[in-house]
């Protein structure tokens, strides 16, 4: 393998760039989506990254100990890697040298940082966010990895940047969401669970366990999260538009597809209370599993 | 001294005859780790003569039979790897956990060096006789090793014993099978027979190995035995028996099953009315022997029962990778035994050193030992991301090739029960970490101190290993192809890094890289884009305004995972007890059948029937 | 490390004051602006509502008034506030919990009284069990007069802060650690002698940069000699022995 050092500098600066400012501009249009169905206006346009720069200057930082802040850096590492894993339109060098199963194993990464980091703070509130955190995901995966299993029969690979030729080969007809619609439902079911918003925001749950995971972060520590959430968004909605809706052609519509992927859970949230623990597992392994099953039947079937 | 396979038997014998005079010596253990070093270096040594076999001097003739011994290429993986973790379970217990941390450092020198020399005896066998003699040379000495802490341990390696002898008895019966049949023991006579078998005599020699090699791989149904066996031994030597003994059972299906009956024929054993064949069903098979004792280890209270039932669900892995028949599938299976010793060696070492030092494995009754014995917690770090299977650490490698083999296959249904696997295990051994390592610290904890050099140098020596050969692949799968080869899959196409294939690549190289410098990158933001910050107690904490104090127990570690056990514990009731009491209600009537039929049914003439068939078959 | 880090800085804490505003270098003139404006935009607010008033806050926070349209939040545990916002009369009991919340806020922070309660005691002067001036207690920035205020005062409150934080004014949270002794005073007289967070604020000034005339004296000298008593709080002292005998 031929290793072209510039562009992979290049790409390994300007993708996580790219993904966080998408990121941001994402979390805004969740936070205005939710204000304009409760009829507010909601924040303005660079209420985000001033959070993020608020949390970063201020004075005091408390720190429970040296994973703590090492769990941060993990954190934001884990989350700029796999940002650098993902096929986007003009920059996928990086994503040959991984496939599906990688991304979704390194996606893992950043939340296992933040589970040390938060039980690093000694504060039960945090664990108890941590084992409902890793609960929800036992139970989104599931489906999800179901999901992922009948893409790569499907496309016969699971390498992302094939899958993404492969569907713009055949165009509309040859998108994942055409091919197989269950699948499609089936992980976008599970992609509101993966970004922990209601009905399944179990691991927050401000008004039972004090925000979960967040209980004791302050300052630089809880901007890093606040970081980490633009980056989840971004990968979470760039891994469905790969798998399901062909990925991009070219930046326009591939902002267009991911924006339009983070806009459907993030609507959907504001209309739903929040499941009980046991009743989120119970949830996600019997409907959206029985779809994805149904799905990945139809798919081997073909 | 010319490295010979007679060498190495020397060494391991000559270092069992040196423990039984001087393992009472303090300087045993550094004597029985040089001596394993020297065994690893003849091993290393003899790597480049394995492909035309390396050859003992040694042979007797007993009653007509002739016992040789012989190393091929997957022996040699094996013995590898039992050195290793003999050397750092040796490494670990010669300083002061042989003096303070055991009852009798002797029993654990001997036994250990038995084991050793067993195994060895074991792997190099020529034959199915010395394949039956190191068999249960390697039984016996895995019993003497799992009773030296005395207690409930008696009672689960006696346990261990019945379900051996059993499993001994099993390959005795299909090396009867195959004596009668094939006419002679030797691994050419039995290759050259193996082809033309009928399908009745597959179906009762798969049926008979597997039961016998199953026992020790504690494949699921034979899996109830391990864990209380392994979990009650001490530290170094779980790690040991965790690491590698059962692996012994699967060298044993590798070399009946894989290599002289052949995956090609399983296929042919069809299932009546299901329509399924024998090698799927194999599959499955250890797809829930993944599952099931992945989720008893998530409700273990005891982090070495935890880790012990990771053991059992882990083995599943190693065979279901070998069973898809592809060179990634085969390469993954071999790979994560490799993988597995490693990680497993160092969470039993971690846990017999937090034991040494705190009295206690029980997780609700530890927490925050991360200030008190950091070294420890990096070990347990590195070993529980690669025990969950997640990258950068070796773990993630051996899974990531096991799954690729299944989807290539087609098989993405075996794909998701392996992945389920994955999750419960990250669930589990985050549960471990956490209650041992992190939280808060307790009160009779304060004084601990992180336990010395001769301890915590293995686990990072090991926890290292797992980090690089996650890092650079290719160093450890070296050594599998020299044992993939040699059970006559073709060779896997790998660089350093990882693979290219046809259908999704995997560079390790180019995954580590990005991930440490992005973690490059975060530490510059992080660490630079704020005031520097200021240590704080661990009661200065939020509780909602309450004032903390040392007599809170403010450690969520009791009932870890309770949404999810609302949900799945009753399952586990109703499921797997159910399954279990099945399994031991079919063993009950078999018994008290055979029991009947000895006792009170004509005595005589089973006796006379059993002699005169007993001649026949002889004669 | 001790079992419970109590102050016990008594070094002096001369090289610990904060440079002044002309001593910074250009970058961090220009940092510490880019801060404060984003501190002015983006405010989390702790809600503390044991006494009266929390009614008056829906209305601000949701359709009605709409306080994100100004960057304010709810947020849920101290480590992540900027505003602790205290409606109405606090008890002795609860000025404890007060004090350890505002305590564990990451600075800059900022407290807003609200109603008359926390200004002169209110209604409720005449109470033996009710504390009738805040600010004695923790720095105060901001006092919405009023029994009840309405949400428009409560806004009106809001907004001169941002515009103070804004303008680096709103520095009462610097009072709290240049004069950490008379706060401490305050809170001596009425919890006792033995009266001790487990916070670090002595600490706290040193690490930062933020300690001054008044950061120890009398009352710090107090907690010097209970922390030996809190350090075997709940635990008895044979215990200690014994474990350190152990070792």
């Amino acid at each position: 393998m031929d290793f072209d050092w510039q562009h992979m500098l290049i790409e390994l600066l300007v993708m996580p760039t790219l993904a966080f400012v998408v990121g941001l501009v994402m979390v805004l249009m969740a936070r205005r989506l939710r204000a304009r169905i409760e009829r507010r206006v909601g924040p303005p346009f660079w209420q985000p990254l001033w959070d993020i720069l608020k949390l970063y200057s201020k004075r005091t930082q408390v720190s429970h100990g040296h994973m703590h802040e090492i769990s941060i850096i993990v954190l934001l590492g884990g989350m700029i890697a796999m940002e650098v894993f993902l096929p986007v339109p003009g920059f996928d060098t990086f994503a040959h040298h991984g496939d599906a199963l990688t991304l979704i194993y390194l996606m893992m990464v950043p939340t296992l940082g933040m589970a040390l980091g938060v039980s690093a703070c000694a504060n039960p509130n945090g664990s108890i966010g941590i084992a409902r955190a890793l609960t929800a995901m036992l139970a989104y995966d599931v489906p999800f990895i179901i999901t992922v299993a009948g893409a790569a029969m499907l496309y016969g690979t699971t390498s992302l940047p094939e899958i993404i030729a492969i569907q713009q080969q055949q165009g509309l007809e040859g998108w994942g969401a055409v091919q197989m619609p269950l699948l499609a439902l089936a992980a976008l079911i599970s992609m509101q669970a993966m970004l922990g918003k209601e009905p399944f925001e179990i691991y927050v749950a401000p008004a039972e366990i004090a925000t979960g995971p967040m209980t004791e972060m302050s300052g630089k520590f809880l901007g890093s999260m606040f970081i980490m959430q633009c980056f989840q968004l971004y990968t979470v909605s760039v891994l469905y538009t790969t798998l399901f809706l062909g990925g991009g052609e070219n930046w326009a519509t591939f902002l267009i597809k991911i924006f339009v992927v983070v806009a459907i859970p993030m609507t959907l949230t504001n209309i739903f209370p929040r499941y009980k623990t046991e009743a989120v597992v119970a949830w996600l392994w019997k409907w959206p599993t029985a779809i994805a099953l149904v799905g990945l039947f139809v798919v081997m079937m073909r | 001294m010319i490295p010979s396979l007679d060498l190495l038997l020397a060494l391991a014998f000559g270092n069992l005859g040196l423990m039984l005079l001087a393992g009472r010596n303090p300087t045993a253990g550094l004597l029985s780790m040089i001596l394993y070093a020297l065994q690893g270096w003849v091993l290393v040594m003899l790597m480049p003569a394995l492909a035309e076999g390396a050859a003992s001097g040694l042979a007797f003739q007993v009653f007509g039979w002739s016992l040789s011994w012989e190393l091929n290429g997957l022996g040699w993986f094996f013995a590898i790897i039992t050195v290793g973790a003999a050397f750092f379970s040796a490494w670990f217990a010669a300083g002061a956990w042989g003096v303070q941390g055991t009852r009798s450092p002797w029993a654990f020198h001997v036994t250990l060096a038995a084991n050793v020399a067993a195994m060895l005896l074991l792997l190099a066998s020529r034959d199915l006789l010395t394949l039956f003699i190191g068999w249960e040379l390697v039984t016996w000495a895995g019993y003497a090793m799992m009773i030296q802490s005395g207690g409930p341990a008696t009672r689960a390696a006696y346990k261990y014993l019945i379900y051996g002898v059993a499993g001994g008895l099993a390959v005795l019966a299909a090396v009867v099978l195959i004596q009668v049949q094939a006419g002679g023991l030797g691994f050419a006579a039995v290759a050259a027979w193996m082809p033309g078998i009928s399908t009745g005599m597959l179906w009762a020699l798969m049926l008979l190995l597997g039961v016998g090699f199953g026992i020790k791989m504690a494949f699921l149904p034979f899996h109830r035995w391990q864990a209380e066996a392994y979990g009650e031994s001490p530290g170094p030597a779980a790690a040991f028996l965790g690491a590698i003994s059962s692996r012994m059972g699967l060298f044993g299906l590798l070399i009946l099953l894989v290599h002289f009956i052949g995956l090609a024929r399983l296929d042919e054993l069809l299932l009546p009315l299901i329509g399924l064949d024998a090698r799927i069903l194999w599959m499955w098979l250890s797809a829930l022997t993944i599952i099931i004792p992945t989720f008893i280890a998530l409700k273990q209270n005891d982090a070495r029962m935890l880790l012990a039932w990771h053991g059992i669900g882990q083995g599943g892995y190693m065979l279901l990778g070998v069973l898809v028949g592809s060179e990634l599938g085969v390469a993954g299976g071999l790979l994560h035994v490799f993988n597995y010793a490693t990680y497993q060696a160092v969470l039993f070492l971690v846990m017999g050193a937090v034991v040494y030092r705190t009295g206690t494995a029980h997780l609700d009754r530890l927490g925050g030992l991360i200030t008190r014995m950091p070294l420890s917690y990096v070990a347990m770090l590195f070993a529980i991301i690669g025990l969950a299977g997640l990258p950068p650490m070796n773990g993630f490698v051996s899974k990531w090739m096991v799954y690729k083999a299944l989807l290539d296959e087609g098989l993405p249904l075996l794909f998701v029960a392996a992945v389920i696997g994955t999750l419960g295990t990250i669930l589990s051994v985050f549960k471990l970490i956490h209650n041992v390592f992190l939280g808060q610290l307790r009160v009779e904890h304060e004084q601990i101190r992180e336990v010395p050099f001769s301890m915590w140098g293995p686990m990072i020596a090991l926890s290292l290993i797992v980090f690089i050969t996650g890092y650079m692949p290719g160093l450890a799968l070296d050594l599998v192809m020299v044992a993939q080869t040699s059970l006559g899959f073709a060779a896997l196409d790998y660089h350093l890094g990882g693979f290219v294939t046809d259908t999704g690549n995997l560079n390790m190289l180019a995954v580590v890289s990005v991930l440490l410098l992005g973690m490059g990158i975060g530490a510059g933001i992080f660490l630079l884009g704020g005031n520097k910050s200021k240590r704080v107690h661990q009661l200065d904490n939020y509780a909602g305004g309450h004032f903390l104090t040392t007599e809170v127990r403010y450690h969520y570690s009791h009932h870890f995972y309770a949404g999810l056990l609302r949900l799945i514990g009753p399952w586990y009731i109703t499921l797997i007890k159910r399954l279990e009491g099945g399994i031991a209600a079919l063993t009950d009537t078999l018994a008290a059948g055979s029991d009947g039929l000895y006792r009170t049914a004509y005595t005589p003439i089973l006796m006379l029937a059993a002699t005169v068939l007993g001649l026949a078959l002889v004669l | 490390m001790n079992q419970q880090n109590f102050p016990v800085q008594v070094a002096p804490l001369e090289s610990c004051r904060e440079p002044g505003p002309e001593e910074r270098s250009m970058l961090r003139k220009v940092l510490d602006r880019v801060g404060q404006y984003c501190q002015s935009r983006s405010l989390f607010v702790l809600h503390y509502c044991t006494g009266c008033g929390a009614i008056e806050l829906p209305p601000s926070m949701t359709s009605r008034f709409d306080l994100e349209r100004v960057g304010m939040q709810p947020m849920v545990t101290p480590r992540q506030a900027d505003i602790l916002l205290i409606t109405g009369y606090l008890s002795v009991k609860t000025l404890k919990r007060v004090i350890l919340t505002y305590e564990q806020m990451q600075s800059p922070k900022y407290v807003m009284g609200f109603g008359s309660c926390t200004i002169n005691g209110g209604m409720y002067w005449n109470s033996y069990a009710t504390v009738k001036r805040l600010g004695d207690y923790i720095p105060v920035d901001t006092y919405i007069a009023g029994c009840m205020p309405r949400p428009e005062a409560i806004q009106q409150g809001f907004l001169d802060l941002i515009e103070r934080i804004d303008g680096g004014r709103a520095v009462a949270w610097k009072d709290y650690y240049r004069n950490y002794d008379r706060y401490l005073g305050h809170q001596q007289h009425l919890f006792g002698r033995d009266w001790l967070t487990p916070t670090d604020v002595v600490g706290e000034a040193a690490h930062y940069r933020l300690a001054g005339d008044g950061t120890l004296g009398p009352h710090t000298a107090l907690l010097d000699q209970y922390a030996g008593y809190h350090q075997a709080w709940g635990v008895p002292r044979e215990q200690y022995a014994e474990l350190e005998a152990s070792s």
